[in-house]
């Protein structure tokens, strides 16, 4: 309630000093899509199940309008999802208002606030919150969260001064338990967890800050930054209720942790290839205990989690050879003090393969991108082909193939896809 | 009588000797320096829109405001994509150097990431958005870069005209050798063909118009056609200003992400 009263404050906000500002020269612009995404289970056709064979039919319509002044901008997205016949579901993307000064731009606002140079990986990446209801598999504009936050960006020459402030916390969105990409928690066999969520309060000392200095230059680019923040995703904190019965039951409450980030990203260009790195320290990050620790951990007057240090960074190259684009990454993130009751690996890798090449004017785009996980031997592999049939309309047919047992990738070994996709832009 | 032929005789030596001279002291790499050198003013807008045609005579439009700005040698030029719609408010942003040991530095902005990328500098031989154009083509060859030769003189739509040819000096680039047409005078290049690895003629691109703005010649429609595979791509510029102020802070990672206003 508290964020509709904020939002429709801001509308009015907006709108009054929008106005405002017309001039004869000012204008408004509209753009967006429309989309119409069809995806087939491999499993369940081999299944030969015939209520679930189509895992997504999705009829998306994307509106933009931006209007510009002199000195100010407004810019809103909204979108309105029809999944299969029966889902409708509406909301805001973005909505922000710019004010710009020579050498001073502030955004207030729904905003989407990207940082980091690596593709497809969110290491400092950590401002907005992401859809996870899907996974991965949507587009990426389309996983992060818009944050209502106030922004601030100062530059001088080619380095700019960024500020965020965050005064309502926005977790990402995590899959519903019936969904295909659900995620559970693992319990010692026997236990019966009661789940809820608790969002941090809405008071200025659970708002949120960011800061970033960044450069632009002939020989590099880079980002350092920090904030103070949430972790987007939670962590299962675990209350006995009776470990006397049969099944022992448990109140399982997420929460989300209050960390510290402080972190940076670079690119160059070495003899033709982009080299570009990205690293993140947390400070305080919570874990959850594997099943085998939980029950001695309650029983000593624990809650199933553990506190510690953490880093997550990622090397990456890209290069280009003969038209085709080239990108390889290697992830890592690395738990601190390592405890072996935490259900995480102390070391967690990862690998990302990038190959695309446009044909045929460029309307014919054929891309393979892959995740390899190396401590589970699962992978995602992504294969797509987009080809514009005209200016605005662009047809895509891809397949996502998921590989191993467990693991990040893994755990949805039973979910290869296959999708056709066509969307006019206007 | 006598002093009368001695003098013919010395006007006529003196005469030839000067064409002569005259001849021979301009060189293939001068008239290509003099290309490279030609004034062009120290900023320039425009609004440029390429239309790609195939061998089955269907068209692709694209739009494009661009904008340089000239820093002795190097120069700086940004260009934002404003239509099809599925590539509005895409961004290129490329700064070039003098130093012909130095490579260009390129980013692109794109809409759906919210993200500036740095791309390689490699591909400046690959086809710029679809066209026929490399990105090589569409930026000032240094005329070090090659080796020049003039291998005649025509007059092309009453024009005359050097005909240069310019064989690369690096073994590896996508052309055997080009052939310009470079208007006398204006040091202006009205044609050109590019041959490839095997020396057969690959492109030509032919400068359909050419105007003076505020004292500089300025190409404002111009198109290549790829004779290999039948297709060409046309770039008509039009709003061209020269000598408008553009603010340094324009070439920067904030304008990428801005657009055009």
């Amino acid at each position: 309630m508290k964020n509709v009263k904020y939002i429709v404050i801001l509308l009015i906000l907006m709108v009054t000093t929008g106005l405002m500002n017309v001039s004869a020269q000012d204008s408004i612009d509209f753009g967006g899509y429309v989309r119409n995404y069809t995806g087939i289970l491999f499993n369940n056709l081999q299944d030969g199940t015939s209520d679930n064979d189509f895992a997504s039919v999705q009829n998306t319509f994307d509106l933009k309008a931006d209007y510009s002044g002199d000195r100010a901008d407004l810019h809103a997205e909204g979108y309105v999802y029809a999944d299969g016949d029966t889902t409708l579901s509406a909301g805001i993307r973005e909505l922000y208002f710019d004010l710009y000064s020579d050498s001073l731009d502030l955004r207030i606002g729904k905003q989407q606030i990207i940082w980091g140079k690596g593709d497809g990986v969110f290491i400092t990446d950590v401002v907005s919150p992401k859809d996870m209801s899907k996974f991965i598999i949507p587009d990426f504009d389309e996983i992060r969260l818009g944050v209502t936050a106030l922004k601030a960006d100062y530059y001088l020459g080619n380095f700019a001064l960024e500020g965020v402030w965050i005064p309502v916390f926005t977790p990402n969105i995590l899959p519903a338990q019936d969904s295909l990409w659900a995620v559970s928690m693992d319990f010692p066999t026997g236990v019966e967890p009661s789940i809820s969520t608790s969002l941090p309060s809405t008071t200025l000392e659970n708002s949120e800050g960011f800061a970033k200095v960044s450069y632009m230059g002939s020989a590099f680019d880079f980002e350092l930054m920090g904030g103070t923040m949430f972790d987007d995703a939670p962590t299962g904190h675990v209350t006995p209720v009776n470990l006397a019965s049969t099944p022992k039951l448990v109140d399982v409450t997420k929460e989300y942790q209050r960390l510290l980030m402080g972190g940076g990203s670079f690119s160059t260009e070495i003899a033709g290839v982009v080299m570009k790195g990205e690293g993140a320290y947390y400070s305080g990050k919570a874990f959850n205990m594997s099943p085998d620790a939980l029950l001695a951990d309650l029983g000593s007057g624990g809650d199933g989690t553990i506190e510690k240090d953490a880093i997550h960074y990622m090397a990456g190259a890209d290069y280009v050879i003969a038209g085709v684009n080239l990108g390889v990454q290697f992830i890592q993130e690395y738990i601190l003090d390592y405890d072996s009751k935490i259900n995480n690996d102390e070391f967690n890798s990862t690998m990302t393969f990038l190959t695309a090449k446009k044909f045929m004017d460029d309307s014919l785009e054929l891309k393979f991108f892959g995740y390899y996980g190396l401590n589970n031997e699962d992978a995602l592999l992504r294969f797509s082909a987009g080809y514009s049939v005209t200016e605005g309309m662009l047809l895509t047919a891809g397949v996502d193939i998921f590989i191993g047992d467990t693991g990040y990738f893994g755990q949805y070994d039973a979910n290869d896809l296959g999708y056709i996709q066509a969307k006019y832009s206007f | 009588m006598k002093e009368l032929k001695r003098i013919t005789l010395s006007v006529f030596l003196i005469t030839c000797t000067t064409v002569l001279v005259s001849a021979q002291s301009i060189t293939g790499l001068d008239v290509m320096k003099n290309v490279y050198n030609r004034p062009t003013g120290p900023a320039i807008t425009s609004e440029m829109t390429m239309t790609l045609t195939n061998s089955r005579g269907s068209t692709r439009e694209r739009t494009i405001r661009q904008y340089l700005k000239k820093y002795g040698d190097d120069e700086k030029k940004i260009m934002f994509f404003t239509s099809p719609a599925d590539v509005k408010n895409t961004s290129f942003m490329d700064w070039s150097y003098g130093d012909s040991g130095k490579d260009d530095d390129m980013w692109i902005y794109l809409p759906a990431l919210k993200k500036v990328k740095r791309i390689s500098s490699e591909n400046k031989s690959d086809y710029f958005m679809g066209s026929d154009f490399t990105y090589d083509d569409l930026g000032d060859r240094k005329p070090e870069d090659d080796t020049h030769r003039i291998i005649g003189e025509e007059t092309i739509n009453g024009k005359d005209c050097y005909v240069i040819e310019s064989t690369p000096k690096d073994k590896n680039s996508m052309y055997s050798k080009t052939i310009t047409w470079v208007v006398k005078n204006s040091w202006v290049g009205t044609k050109k063909e590019f041959y490839d690895e095997d020396g057969d003629l690959l492109k030509t691109l032919t400068i359909h118009s050419v105007d003076k703005v505020n004292g500089y010649w300025v190409i404002l429609d111009m198109e290549m056609e790829n004779v290999q595979k039948n297709h060409t791509t046309r770039l008509q510029f039009k709003d061209v200003q020269i000598g408008k102020s553009i603010n340094d802070n324009f070439f920067t990672e904030r304008q990428m992400k801005k657009g055009v206003r």
